[in-house]
């Protein structure tokens, strides 16, 4: 790799330089940043992990099954991960829109509720006219339009009541769907947790001896999972484990004195910043 | 009749939204179960409901529901068969076997017949 910091260039596997944050170095290095510029390979899913020590968060499952794979492990489990993703991700619900159904209900509800009080009060205004002798002529012809829009109003409300049970049947059926989705996602996680979990034992038995290899104090039992230590301890275990081409920033760490001791503990290209 | 508003959810969204709610207005809610729950058939129920599903859409699914009265909705005869079935002599007998032969409904008859 090679470093370049205010236009003076460093070359080799091991380098060190002063002044310089080890976030910048970082974002050099993923090419998120010109400047320092960093040329080097393209950092790989290890390298999140262990792209700076000592690092602010470190997921130590998450980073050993990263390591394994990185070392060729693969999980018994993967090929169900990627079935149940696969299957995912062909069920998409259709989107149902009842609201326009919903509301065409109600309104047809309302105006037929409306003309068939009109109705009544007609009618009740035509016997009034007849018992009195007076002309009914204009009354009745009211009624009658009303009583045409009466009936033209049930069957409005008739169809729109019909229109969403139709929609209501398409809503269970889309709903099946994402009762279905919510099993997968289920499904999901657990694969994807089993998949870290295998991985993690996959390599158990390198990361005790890194752990041994590396400053710090740890104790790590036979059984994947059991460690207790901090996490740059872990987190040095496990980028010595992993193969990794990228450069790792050592931020000043206490028990490593330079580049080239920590290049050599993590076996693995190191800018050292203090 | 005491009618309630059935609230289910279908995404892990909607169901976190449901639990909050439930949380922050007991009063209003009747049951939780899940990823659904029950509230009162009050305006703040009706609130809390089109708020989830305004949030979450579709994965929101609303219900007004209301407890069944079997003497006035089901049938005297299905009434009877249910009645008859769960005070049979054999555990093992199955629905269909144990209503053939006598007056009690068949299940493919009740499946095709609406309450």
């Amino acid at each position: 790799m090679r470093v370049c910091i205010d236009g003076e260039s460093h070359e080799g596997v091991a380098i060190d330089v002063t002044g310089v944050a080890g976030e910048e170095l970082v974002r050099a290095i993923r090419g998120q940043d010109a400047s320092p510029r960093v040329d080097c390979p393209t950092p790989g899913p290890v390298h999140d992990h262990v792209s700076i020590l000592p690092p602010a968060s470190f997921d130590r499952r998450d980073a050993l099954a990263a390591a394994a794979r990185a070392l060729g492990h693969e999980s018994a489990t993967r090929d169900e991960l990627e079935n149940a993703r696969a299957e995912l991700a062909a069920l998409s619900p259709p989107p149902v829109d009842m609201r326009a159904v919903r509301r065409r209900v109600a309104e047809a509800g309302s105006e037929e509720e409306r003309l068939r009080e009109r109705v009544a009060e007609l009618r009740g205004r035509l016997r009034a006219r007849r018992e009195m002798g007076a002309d009914a002529t204009a009354v009745e012809a009211k009624l009658d339009e009303a009583t045409r829009q009466l009936s033209e109003a049930e069957t409005e409300r008739i169809a729109a009541e019909q229109a969403l049970e139709r929609a209501e049947r398409a809503a269970r059926e889309a709903r099946d769907r994402r009762e279905r989705c919510l099993k997968l996602e289920d499904r999901v996680a657990n694969r994807e947790r089993e998949v870290r979990r295998d991985l993690a034992a996959a390599v158990w038995d390198r990361f005790r001896s890194a752990v041994r290899a590396v400053p710090g104090n740890a104790t790590v039992g036979a059984t994947p999972g059991e460690f207790d230590g901090d996490r740059l301890t872990a987190a040095l275990a496990v980028a010595r484990l992993a193969p990794l081409d990228a450069p790792v920033v050592v931020d000043g760490v206490d028990h490593v004195s330079g580049a080239g001791a920590a290049a050599r503990l993590l076996d693995a290209p190191v800018i050292y910043t203090r | 009749m005491l009618v309630v508003l059935l609230v289910v959810t279908y995404s892990q969204g909607a169901r976190t939204t449901l639990r909050n709610s439930c949380r922050s207005h007991e009063a209003t809610v009747v049951r939780r179960l899940g990823r659904a729950a029950l509230f009162k058939e009050t305006e703040l129920g009706a609130f809390l409901s089109l708020r989830l599903r305004e949030k979450h859409g579709d994965d929101v699914q609303i219900e007004r529901t209301s407890p069944l009265n079997e003497f006035e909705a089901v049938p005297e005869s299905v009434r009877e068969a249910a009645a008859a079935y769960e005070n049979r002599k054999a555990a093992t007998t199955p629905y269909d076997k144990f209503a053939a032969g006598t007056g009690h409904p068949q299940p493919d008859a009740m499946r095709d017949s609406d309450l």
